[in-house]
């Protein structure tokens, strides 16, 4: 019962979803559904950071390892939350209402933090990537099987074929043969196996999305409303 | 006697150019001529807000003519229910020269309308108007025919897989070939056990609208069941709430199933944040310290990808990953040592559970891939046929109904 | 002390010394804001500051700002500093990454999501001291379903009656269950397979054999057919539907190959980027843009 009354829900909700997809006055429910997926998602943002302050408090009560990263997490978390929330920092530009600026205005508290702490770690994270390809193109360098080695020849000539040195390569193969040059090969990868490949995929997510929606709105899947079924 | 008449045959002359020439010439002030059987219908399919305009050109509108002579039409729209109304007030649209139609997209409903049209000249001159005879309204549909083709699609897609998991659901027994990460899911438990370290379940990063995570969070209930029966301790770090809820959920439900509700811990099932590479760096920061025996990816995936196989990879961990996104293929089927491709995460549920309806689904959307097959080799021959022989109709037409009628294209 | 806290203790010695030595020493410094007032676009307005060039004779030093240009050099070298090891300064960065932002996309989400489209919509004369342009707007009913869902959701947070939040979370994977069952099938399965029917024999302009035109279409459907074949659930693998199967993958693995060779590129950049910061914004060694001296 727990989960049938969930499901039907579900079940409902998404055949109206379906069937207004045809009927020319229900065709802006989406956008409808759209916002209010937005409302409920900002609204979850109270379950996560409930969930995440009480982890971290647990961690600094129970003195466990690193509980003194969790207390840098928490104040993090509680800082950047309040000046946020409370504009600190934000300019008055209509004195008539002091609260309309942006939170995020430049010379803002929550700016601040944005600009010098936020955006600095993600994009270093970003690029750590940079190493990552590396060591990920090193050890598909191995060789293992023939797949590893035609993924790696592939991604060779690709990358190859967008620079400069491709062309410079194969600059003396005739005209007649330019497909057999690398930026030729890049062309014929790019055009033909690649999108091949890629449209195989697509069709074959497409059927897969379609039978787990399916799967969903029928009641077969219930895992997501603990139902214990798959 | 000779100068004279050369006189008056010159003078003759001139002036037959000269009358030719007015006649020819447009004279100022009088209008282009003005276009003509201008007829006003519903626009079909629709919620009643569009009119379908479409008329003949001028006869001035012609390419032949150079320089050109028309620029352009002008329709006019008055509303004839309520003449006192803001709609009563004169409505104009313009539609360049050699455009003979045209979509009234901004009516009302049941409101009746009228409509004329001229044609405006290169020096700004107006035709005399050509007016709709009658009223035109705009008709709600309920529903849009523009769909219809793909609402066969829709209809049969659907009904081969609802087929199918109805027959299975009968006894009909199925055969389904192996995969291998599917097969490899319960050894890395298994793995994880002996090691006596935990694993790692991470459902992608996108929210609980995304059907990748909720077949993330079906995998997850299986892995989840099997560590509770292996007595293995599962985390479950997630980035959005709604699947920490979600999972919190799963899991708990399979530990019930596995009768092991006491070893549920939900502190093991947590937020971490929404943002993409800051949950990443608390990920990689987590294997390194905790050293997960067994990591498991399945959901949707960006650029963290890679930086999770490659920590999962630094730590010695096994790891399986599955993700509908074909750019970060790559770097799981490189840095894991399983991979779920594309369509094989949505399948995989059906392969861990082994219900009947569910792989029933399976065989409904092999059925779905033959049929796409079937399509595509019909509709090649059929172009092919088409290029070999142009002149022949029967391909052609057929051609046009597959492409056209059937796929919704132009 | 062993010998590689020896070597990273000399290190980070000689790395102070060396900051220390650009920061107090040097003529310019390092890692400085300096700002000057903006010219006011409009009468009234709150004064603003723009980025001004050390030698400007409007610049003042802007020590928040220049404090966060350290604290932002600091954080990207901790982060950075885990290609060698985990180790107490990657931790550090790790966890003000995880508050700030969790909590940055919260308020975010409170401003840009809770205010305007649920309170706004509710109370729009209420709210109108956050957004002026609510003031003129009548309520919008259909507003009260999202508000009981989320409250459904916030019941979660309570000791009994969580078991409710499920109803909203159901709303929400049905609902888009639907929407993306025929997104998917119309942009992925009825698009790509219209895009795939082409002729298998080419022609030219001349209406003579376009050979190569014609084997690349030839590929193309050979292509899609096997890798179809490959993800084909109830045959197995054997045989000559194997063969089939196997030239599916050879195509698959052509296609990661390709998006791998795509993605490597972007990804130098980069790290390019944030080199850039380090020896530009902070050590002030690199002035590609001409910040603070005359481009030569």
């Amino acid at each position: 019962m727990k989960s049938t009354i969930p499901w039907l829900i579900a079940a409902v909700a998404g055949s109206v979803v379906i069937a207004a997809y045809f009927i020319p006055a229900a065709q802006s429910w989406q956008d409808a559904i759209g916002q209010w997926f937005e409302v409920l998602a900002a609204v979850a943002f109270i379950l996560g950071g409930a969930n995440l302050c009480l982890q971290n408090l647990q961690k600094i009560s129970a003195r466990q390892a690193g509980w003194g990263y969790a207390a840098v997490t928490l104040v993090s978390f509680v800082v950047t939350l309040g000046v946020g929330l409370l504009k600190i920092g934000v300019p008055v530009e209509d004195p008539q209402h002091p609260w309309a600026g942006s939170y995020q205005a430049e010379g803002s508290a929550e700016w601040w933090l944005f600009e010098y702490a936020y955006n600095p770690l993600v994009a270093t994270m970003f690029a750590l990537l940079a190493f990552y390809v590396a060591s990920a193109a090193f050890r598909a360098f191995r060789l293992k099987n023939a797949e590893a080695t035609l993924l790696l020849l592939t991604a060779f000539v690709v990358l190859l074929g967008r620079t400069y040195a491709g062309t410079v390569l194969t600059a003396q193969v005739p005209d007649e043969y330019s497909a057999f040059s690398i930026p030729g090969l890049t062309t014929i990868i790019m055009g033909v196996f690649n999108t091949a490949g890629q449209r195989a995929i697509m069709i074959g997510i497409a059927l897969g999305v379609a039978a787990t929606s399916l799967k969903v709105l029928l009641g077969i899947n219930r895992s997501y409303l603990g139902s214990g079924d798959g | 006697m000779t100068c004279r008449y050369a006189l008056w045959i010159l003078a003759g002359s001139f002036c037959l150019i000269w009358t030719t020439a007015r006649a020819v010439a447009q004279p100022a002030g009088v209008g282009p001529a003005p276009p003509h059987d201008l007829v006003a219908a519903d626009h079909p399919g629709d919620n009643g807000n569009a009119i379908d305009l479409k008329w003949t050109l001028s006869g001035d509108d012609h390419p032949d003519f150079k320089p050109r002579r028309i620029r352009a039409y002008r329709i006019d729209r008055t509303l004839i229910d309520e003449p006192l109304s803001d709609d009563a007030v004169l409505e104009s649209f313009e539609v360049p020269y050699g455009v003979a139609q045209y979509t009234d997209r901004r009516c009302r409903p049941s409101a009746a309308y009228r409509y004329s049209a001229v044609a405006i000249a290169v020096d700004g001159s107006v035709s005399p108007p050509v007016a709709t005879s009658g009223e035109t309204r705009a008709i709600r549909q309920w529903f849009d025919s523009s769909r219809t083709s793909f609402a066969v699609i829709l209809v049969i897609v659907c009904g081969l897989v609802i087929f199918y998991t109805e027959r299975t659901k009968a006894g009909k027994s199925l055969h389904v070939r192996e995969i291998a990460a599917l097969t490899a899911m319960r050894e890395a438990v298994g793995r994880a056990t002996e090691m006596g370290r935990p694993c790692l379940f991470i459902t992608g990063i996108e929210d609980m609208n995304e059907i990748a995570t909720v077949a993330g969070v079906a995998i997850l209930s299986h892995v989840a069941e099997t560590a509770a029966d292996y007595d293995a301790e599962i985390v479950v770090p997630t980035t959005r709430s709604l699947v920490m809820t979600a999972a919190q959920e799963a899991v708990a439900a399979a530990y019930l199933a596995a009768d092991r509700s006491d070893a549920y811990n939900p502190n093991n099932i947590y937020y971490v944040t929404d943002e993409q590479f800051a949950f990443v760096a608390h990920i990689t920061g987590y294997m390194v310290r905790e050293r997960p025996a067994a990591c498991f990816y399945a959901g949707i995936f960006y650029a963290e990808s890679l930086i999770l196989a490659e920590t999962g990879n630094s730590v010695g961990a096994i790891q399986i990953a599955g993700t509908s996104e074909a750019t970060q293929l790559p770097f799981f089927v490189a840095g894991c040592d399983y991979t779920l491709i594309g369509e094989e995460l949505f399948a995989a549920s059906a392969y861990l559970t082994r219900e009947p309806q569910q792989l029933g689904s399976l065989k409904g959307q092999d059925a779905g891939k033959v049929l796409a097959a079937a399509v595509l080799v019909v509709g090649c021959l059929l172009k092919t046929a088409v290029v070999l022989r142009p002149d022949s109709a029967g391909p052609g037409e057929w051609l046009k109904f597959l492409m056209s009628t059937c796929l919704g294209g132009d | 002390m062993n010998r590689e806290k020896r070597i990273w203790g000399i290190l980070f010695v000689l790395a102070g010394c060396f900051l220390l030595y650009r920061a107090m020493l040097t003529r310019d410094g390092m890692g400085k804001v300096y700002l000057k007032p903006a010219a006011a676009a409009v009468a009234d307005a709150p004064p603003s500051y723009v980025r001004a060039r050390p030698d400007d004779p409007q610049a003042a030093l802007s020590l928040p700002r220049t404090l966060g240009i350290w604290f932002a050099a600091f954080l990207t070298l901790s982060i950075f500093s885990f290609l060698y090891k985990d180790n107490p300064f990657y931790r550090f960065a790790e966890a003000v990454m995880v508050g700030v932002s969790a909590a940055y996309l919260m308020v975010a989400g409170f401003w840009d999501g809770i205010v305007p489209k649920l309170l706004g919509r509710l109370a729009p004369a209420q709210m109108s001291w956050a957004s002026p342009s609510l003031e003129n707007q009548s309520p919008d009913w259909w507003g009260l379903v999202p508000l009981v869902m989320s409250a459904m959701l916030l019941a979660r947070l309570l000791p009994r009656g969580g078991w409710i939040a499920r109803w909203p979370l159901a709303f929400i994977v049905g609902t888009y269950a639907g929407i993306r069952l025929i997104s998917f099938l119309d942009a992925d399965f009825v698009s790509q397979i219209r895009n795939t029917i082409v002729p298998l024999v080419v022609m030219n302009q001349a209406g003579q054999l376009d050979l190569w035109g014609s084997v690349r279409n030839v590929l193309m459907i050979v292509g899609v057919l096997s890798s179809l074949a490959y993800f084909y659930f109830s045959l197995d693998h054997k045989g000559a539907y194997g063969v089939v199967a196997r030239v599916g993958v050879w195509y698959l693995m052509i296609t990661f190959g390709a998006s791998f060779a795509f993605t490597v590129m972007g990804r130098i950049a980069l790290f390019a980027s944030r080199l850039e910061f380090l020896f530009d914004d902070w050590l002030w060694l690199i002035d590609p843009l001409g910040k603070r001296s005359d481009l030569l």
